[in-house]
């Protein structure tokens, strides 16, 4: 795992991302994009299943916000990944770090529940675990910063 | 239906509020006012964004030296083959508030008796 680790520090894209003065902002600046886009529509998403929002038909709202999240998730994935590449070892070695992958997995979860689920009742609470869970996941990926 | 939204707002501000380790490197709020000078041995150093860390040993505890973001860092002239594991270095910054927390942020690294000045403005003038 160590050794894993360490040579994904090595790599030649990671190392000039390491030292870079343009590169690691920009991509700092694009995962905040993708963490934005991503909650914005999980929370709107959430309150219209709730019954918070009710000018906005279910289908239409869901059928264009899923696409932004999902976009807004890979583009996470993608710059989070280059960034824990930087230090790879270090945010390995973190307990929030996991913590972090540990409530995006929970979160999966319980997408995937609400996509399998019908019964309204249920939705809705599933809407309100997601609601919770994903401005969390943002709260702990932003302490990350500031603890290593 | 009312009460599920207030029990689903108390849940979200709960989340919101969960008891994190203390906050550090942004900016100096939390560092002590006065210079402290650290010497110890160098575990690892790693000079890169978001920002350089050097890792010392003192008297067998591990101090995180908190350096700047690698620019400034490798404009001072420190970079990551200025010192390896096992070098004496002698860092002077700021401690944490916290007394318990082993960490500081150098604004001038001594090694073998060659200054990187980290944060030249705020090294006092000899």
């Amino acid at each position: 795992m160590e050794t894993l680790l360490g040579s994904i520090e090595q790599l030649a894209l990671i190392k000039a991302l390491k030292t870079s003065f343009f590169a690691y902002p920009v991509v700092n600046a694009l995962h905040i994009l993708a963490v934005g886009g991503l909650v914005t529509s999980v929370i709107l998403m959430d309150l219209r299943v709730i019954g918070v929002i009710r000018s906005i038909d279910e289908q239409s709202l869901m059928r264009l916000l899923r696409r932004v999240a999902l976009g807004g998730f890979g583009l996470a994935v993608l710059t989070g990944a280059l960034m824990f590449a930087v230090r790879a070892t270090d945010y390995a070695g973190m307990p929030l770090f996991w913590i972090k992958l540990g409530l995006i997995g929970v979160a999966g979860l319980n997408f995937l529940a609400f996509s399998l689920l019908r019964a309204e009742g249920m939705r809705r609470i599933l809407a309100g675990v997601s609601i919770v869970l994903w401005p969390t996941v943002l709260l702990v990926g932003r302490f990350l910063g500031f603890v290593l | 239906m009312r009460r599920l939204r207030i029990l689903l707002l108390a849940m979200a501000l709960g989340a919101a509020m969960p008891v994190l380790p203390a906050l550090a490197h942004h900016g100096w709020a939390w560092t002590e006012e006065e210079l402290f000078e650290l010497t110890g041995t160098v575990k690892s150093v790693f000079v890169g964004n978001p920002h350089a860390t050097l890792d010392l040993e003192v008297e067998g505890v591990v101090w995180r030296v908190e350096l700047a973001p690698p620019g400034p860092t490798v404009a001072s002239g420190f970079t990551e083959e200025t010192v390896k594991p096992g070098d004496e270095v002698v860092a002077l910054g700021n401690r944490s508030l916290d007394p318990n927390e082993k960490r500081m942020k150098a604004v001038r690294v001594t090694v073998g008796g060659k200054a990187y000045d980290i944060y030249p403005t705020r090294v006092p003038a000899n």
